[in-house]
């Protein structure tokens, strides 16, 4: 008996060029599509295109739905964890506070998030119908992993190590409007009023 | 993969029988008789390499530990870090990145300074300007060590030198004097 991998797995494997699920019709399922196909080198990721959402006009009534706009830098040359860092600290503020922060920040990536939310600053105001460039505030700023690349580092006596060229993604979220204030932090008190509303609210499972 | 031949001839058969009872037995071939081998434990055990000595005298003091007992007992980590414990570590907001309060708006440029720095833009401005003045310096000294003696004024377009102005030397700059670089 031979061990079978899951099919599409094994198909991607194999025979690289052959792609089964690009082969049945689009409305039929195939039973193993959850699997990453896309080996390219410039795979649209789903960030761009969040950009490219439109919603059905708004009803006279409806308070104003504020502009969104994503932005994202794709294989920047820096590490994950460090840019979390720079992603954190602008999370939730304004864009003016923001620019202000990483410019006087003395780390790599701050240089390439500010050229980033400049970017989208523009990108807002031209395309996405934004009134005041200031008046967005920062909704969500991540960063992710992007391609590493593994090489030799050459140590004394002949030893060697093998080291990783690190890359990261940066993604960041422009929401028109002021910046929503800070949630005060949960006090003791609070933490234990909730921890008594959990005990209180617990019932008696498939009973009357 | 290697394929031997075996070459049925009496005297190696013979010889390679021997030797394969030897090495049955534990011995080496080349030994001719019944001796214990001369290698130590074959097994490479965490532990120093003599034996210690049950019997010791009281008055001997104890050995300075040798470098290879030391190397022996290293710190290593015991256990896996969980991510739940390295994330813990991370975020703590001590290693997180402190927002900074002191800020301001330049009042010449408009731009953004530090309280206790010198601001940027104004600072590049200025140094570019100077970096024209130093070249001009440089073409009427012609050299390296002639700087002379005596002061320098900087005059720009349309300015005379005053009396104040004697003995000093003039550099000529093309352009129109500069707000920020007042005249005395």
């Amino acid at each position: 008996t031979c061990c079978f991998l899951a099919g599409g797995a094994w198909a991607c494997r194999l025979l690289g060029w052959a792609r089964p699920e690009r082969w049945l019709a689009s409305g039929s399922v195939f039973p193993l599509s959850c699997i990453h196909t896309s080996t390219s080198l410039q795979k649209s990721g789903k960030w761009e295109k969040k950009n490219w959402v439109v919603y059905p006009p708004q009803l006279p009534g409806e308070p104003r739905r504020p502009a969104e706009i994503y932005h994202c830098r794709r294989e920047i040359k820096y590490s994950k964890d460090k840019m979390w860092y720079l992603a954190k600290l602008i999370k939730g503020m304004s864009i003016d506070q923001a620019l202000a922060q990483l410019e006087f920040s003395d780390k790599k990536g701050a240089k390439v998030i500010k050229e980033v939310l400049l970017e989208a600053q523009e990108m807002a105001v031209r395309n996405h119908n934004v009134e005041f460039k200031s008046n967005l505030h920062i909704a969500e700023s991540l960063t992710g992993r992007g391609r590493y690349v593994k090489r030799i580092r050459y140590h004394g006596k002949g030893m060697f190590g093998i080291m990783k060229i690190v890359r990261c993604h940066y993604f960041v979220k422009l929401v028109e409007g002021p910046p929503p204030p800070p949630e005060p932090p949960t006090t003791g008190f609070d933490q234990a009023k909730e921890y008594v509303q959990q005990l209180r609210s617990r019932t008696l499972v498939n009973t009357l | 993969a290697l394929v031997l031949v075996f070459s049925p001839l009496p005297r190696l058969r013979g010889l390679l029988q021997r030797c394969w009872g030897r090495l049955e037995r534990g011995l080496l071939p080349g030994f001719s008789g019944g001796q214990s081998p001369p290698w130590g434990p074959a097994l490479a055990v965490q532990a120093p390499a003599f034996l210690p000595e049950p019997v010791r005298d009281t008055t001997e003091s104890k050995e300075v530990p040798s470098l290879l007992d030391s190397i022996l007992w290293m710190a290593a980590p015991k256990k896996r870090r969980t991510i739940e414990v390295n994330r813990c570590r991370r975020r703590n907001p001590n290693k997180l990145i402190k927002v900074k309060r002191n800020i301001d708006v330049c009042p010449e440029c408009g731009n953004l300074k530090q309280k206790h720095v010198l601001c940027g833009y104004c600072y590049a401005k200025v140094k570019a300007e100077t970096r024209l003045i130093r070249m001009e310096m440089h073409k009427k000294e012609g050299g390296p060590f002639n700087a002379p003696t005596v002061e320098t004024v900087v005059l720009y377009d349309g300015e005379k030198p005053t009396e104040k102005d004697e003995g000093k030397r003039i550099i000529e700059r093309a352009r129109k004097r500069p707000s920020w670089f007042v005249q005395n």
